[in-house]
């Protein structure tokens, strides 16, 4: 009996780890509400967050982000960089095909990679900055490029890089490429990704269909999706999309605001799923010596932005707008981005230290600070609130000034704030376009702060055409700990994508870029 | 009936009123701050991208030249292209259009159904407890802001009771009578309150007009009494009431579109908005005038039926 026992054990054991593998089931549909609609999922003119996060679902591209943010093999099942850095060989998969059954060749590839760097075209074109020319060759394609850029890996595996059939699209009505765009998405276009788009009302909603010449796997050993449909509803008022998934309508519901997450979380029908993600909440500060009107700017001293960000209680505001779902930022970009380095969270709140920094900068006597806010947005009313208490004792007047989306950006462009709050979420796998967004002057005034550091900018120029990845990670570490002393930012959290899902659905993912991933969804019940 | 130089001379007025729209609206959006570049490419355009973008849209011409063109383009009947939805405007308005004509259409009539008969009941019943009952519910629909009456309909209505769909729209004309009966229902509280209040006082004043008594003393029967003469009195104010609360509806479609989910004309302007749509609030706010004008166009035709004085000026 002794000896029976763990044999039997053991037999169970195996026989549940068996089943689980094949538990999952394949078929039927899910319906996903969504806070707003898709225009285009264009790879090359997608430009909007509805539009990008979508466009994997419907576009593969030769390289994949893995689970654990490194790259894997997509379309293509091997890369390899030349010594150099300035040659990109690829192996196209072979087999594969699009969804209406024709060749997926070299010939799309090349088509869809011209098309992805043609300035003429989208906004993404200069991700692919760096390209000189695509060939193929059979499966093997070839990337040359003019100079060494490492991160070329990085955006062989972005949305704007999805491979699109050149056959179809081209015999797309119209002139130029939007025209041909626009007739080739509103006929239901010919896909490479997991789904298909079989129909889409403008506001509304939008159907995909499972794509069944998709080359990935499922565990079951059959091709992926698992999911027959996704069915997508456009709500974009928060209260009516939770709503709609409490009353069991839909089966899942994207941005839940932190407030409600507590309560759906105790929902016994649903999963509150809180995705890692790269999406920081930040504020500029206006760091030039004057400020629009002409008048001295206090905050072009370093020592009065490193105060305001030690007067900043960051734990107290994590409670306060994101229930505890946040997390302190430790450098300029999140802590899911490669090459992150932050050993602590940034400014741990010190009163006294910010007292004495100000007091070091000749302003102990106080002074006013605007914070430009979002109409109409609960968050950033908190945020205003928390920080105005917090700052009183140190004699900082903080005003409010509430603007709309479009106006907070015009001033954010002309330097005419003192700071305002912002939210940041990459769209590549690769600190550059983080990087390059908040800190280097000659992209956009390190995210119009007007901060303008020599040594930083001279790092970022050399790290983008670094081919030595350990140099590369020594030049992030600096830049990085040059940006969090230098403190052009107010920095404030981390925070998760929320999404309520139903209990009878498995295996959604929203990355930490963003982007919907239904492609291993399943129906549980 | 109005005579047709009447209705010539009405629709005459109207040319102006566009005109003086298209001014307006035009150069009120660009008064804006921000404009429809940095709105599209909210934080990730370089400098020099705008200035592509803006160049690509046609915002770095003269004012005058762009409002030369949209003149021009909107007398062929050419809005545009829509800069969010990157498609034709008059395309976009036109299918999202019906389904606002649908909601308003719907919140009318129910607010005609609920306060006509109610008005009648409560003047009848001057300042008796059925009156004040009727006059404080419809007080409460007056003062609850349109989006929390809605929100309030769904949640105990829709997402508890499962009586009705939480938000949406249906495909059919059936369908959509079902659909949207909550939000029709959350536009309809507060036109109706306004109406009930309107038709309830003029309904106890021409009840005690010199011309009812006087009919009364003839013998008349109170039937003939209601319909020949009180009513079609009363009716001559509320009926203004209802053209111009048309304002009133368009704003209220504004706000329950988007609470409940329905793809109109509506939710479209605050987005157009929101993204500094030029061409899209320039096109949308034509239908708007379009659709204002037509319903007092209607409004005035109606009066002037109830009341023939009207004719002469």
């Amino acid at each position: 009996m002794k000896r029976i026992l763990p044999i039997l054990l053991g037999a169970t054991l195996g026989l549940l780890a068996t089943t689980s593998a094949f538990a999952i089931e394949r078929g039927g549909a899910m319906t996903f509400a969504r806070y707003d609609d898709s225009t285009v999922i264009d790879p090359v003119y997608a430009d909007r967050n509805p539009d990008l996060w979508m466009v994997n679902g419907l576009y593969e591209t030769l390289l994949r982000n893995g689970p654990d943010g490194s790259i894997v093999p997509g379309l293509a099942e091997a890369h390899e960089v030349s010594a150099d850095g300035k040659t990109i060989t690829l192996a196209l998969r072979g087999g594969l095909k699009f969804s209406d059954g024709s060749d997926l060749t070299g010939a799309d590839v090349v088509f869809s990679l011209d098309r992805a760097r043609n300035a003429d075209l989208g906004p993404w074109a200069g991700l692919l900055g760096a390209v000189d020319k695509v060939a193929a060759d059979g499966n093997r394609i070839t990337v040359s490029l003019k100079n060494p850029d490492p991160t070329i890996i990085s955006i062989l595996a972005t949305f704007n890089t999805g491979i699109m059939p050149k056959a179809a699209f081209e015999k797309a009505a119209g002139a130029t490429d939007q025209e041909k765009a626009r007739a080739f998405f509103s006929a239901g276009p010919v896909t490479s990704g997991p789904f298909v788009m079989k129909s889409h009302v403008q506001g509304s909603s939008m159907s995909f269909e499972r794509n069944p010449n998709y080359w990935r796997q499922g565990e079951d050993g059959k091709p992926l999706p698992y999911l027959d449909r996704v069915e997508f509803l456009v709500i974009p008022d928060d209260a009516t999309r939770i709503l709609k998934l409490q009353a069991g309508e839909v089966d899942a519901a994207e941005f839940i605001p932190f407030a409600r997450v507590g309560e759906l979380g105790a929902d016994p029908n649903l999963k509150m799923e809180l995705f890692p993600s790269t999406r920081i909440v930040y504020a500029p500060i206006n760091t030039r010596e004057a400020k629009k009107d002409g008048s001295k700017n206090p905050l072009a001293d370093i020592k009065v932005r490193q105060a305001l960000n030690y007067a900043t209680d960051k734990n107290v505001l994590i409670k306060l707008v994101t229930f505890d779902t946040g997390k302190p930022m430790t450098s300029l970009m999140s802590a899911a981005t490669q090459l992150h380095y932050g050993p602590e969270a940034l400014y741990p709140y010190d009163p006294e230290k910010a007292k004495q920094l100000l007091s070091e900068a000749g302003l102990s006597g106080g002074f006013e600070v605007k914070l430009t806010t979002l109409a109409g947005s609960a968050d950033d009313a908190t945020l205003f609130t928390a920080l105005q208490q917090m700052w009183a004792p140190l004699g900082v007047n903080l005003k409010v000034e509430q603007v709309d989306n479009p106006t907070r950006g015009e001033k954010n462009r002309s330097g005419d704030f003192d700071i305002h709050t912002y939210g940041w979420a990459n769209d590549v796998n690769d600190p550059a376009q983080v990087t390059g967004w908040l800190g280097y002057y000659k992209q956009r005034q390190a995210v119009g702060t007007g901060w303008n550091n020599q040594e930083f900018n001279t790092l970022f120029e050399a790290s983008n055409v670094e081919t030595d990845p350990a140099k590369r990670k020594d030049e992030y570490k600096r830049m990085q700990e040059i940006y969090a002393a230098e403190a052009p930012l107010l920095f404030l959290f981390e925070t998760p994508f929320a999404v309520a899902v139903s209990k009878s659905i498995e295996g959604y993912v929203q990355t930490p870029l963003g982007a919907n991933d239904f492609s291993e969804a399943w129906r549980a019940d | 009936m109005p005579s047709l130089s009447y209705l010539v001379a009405r629709l005459l007025q109207i040319i102006p009123t566009f005109l003086l729209v298209m001014i307006f609206i035009f150069l009120l959006v660009r008064l804006l701050p921000g404009d429809p570049a940095i709105a599209m490419a909210e934080a990730k355009a370089t400098d020099a991208q705008l200035e592509q973008i803006r160049h690509n849209l046609g915002l770095d011409q003269p004012l005058p030249m762009q409002f030369l063109v949209f003149v021009k383009n909107t007398l062929t009947g050419d809005l545009g292209r829509s800069i969010m939805l990157k498609a034709p405007v008059t395309e976009v308005i036109l299918s999202r259009l019906p389904t606002t004509i649908f909601l308003a259409l719907y919140a009318i009539v129910l607010a005609v159904f609920l306060a006509g008969p109610l008005a009648f009941l409560a003047a009848s019943r001057v300042n008796t407890p059925v009156d004040v009952a009727i006059r404080s519910v419809f007080q409460v629909g007056l003062s609850m802001p349109v989006f929390y009456i809605g929100l309030l309909l769904l949640t105990v209505l829709a997402a508890q009771l499962r009586w009705f769909p939480v938000g949406g729209y249906g495909k059919t004309f059936l369908a959509n009578l079902y659909h949207l009966i909550l939000p029709a229902l959350s536009v309809a509280l507060y036109t109706s309150a306004i109406i009930l209040r309107n038709l309830r006082a003029s309904l106890i004043e021409v009840l005690d007009a010199d011309y009812v008594q006087f009919a009364r003393a003839k013998g008349l029967s109170p039937r003939i009494i209601m319909t020949r003469h009180v009513l079609r009195n009363a009716l001559v104010s509320t009926v203004t009431l209802l053209g111009l609360s048309i304002g009133n509806l368009m704003s209220g479609t504004l706000v329950t579109e988007t609470v409940f989910a329905i793809p109109g004309v509506g939710r479209l302007m605050l987005e157009a908005i929101f993204a500094r749509d030029y061409p899209l609030i320039q096109g949308l706010t034509l239908t708007f005038a379009v659709l204002v004008s037509v319903v007092f166009l209607l409004t005035d035709v109606v009066q002037s039926w109830l009341d023939p004085r009207l004719r002469q000026s």
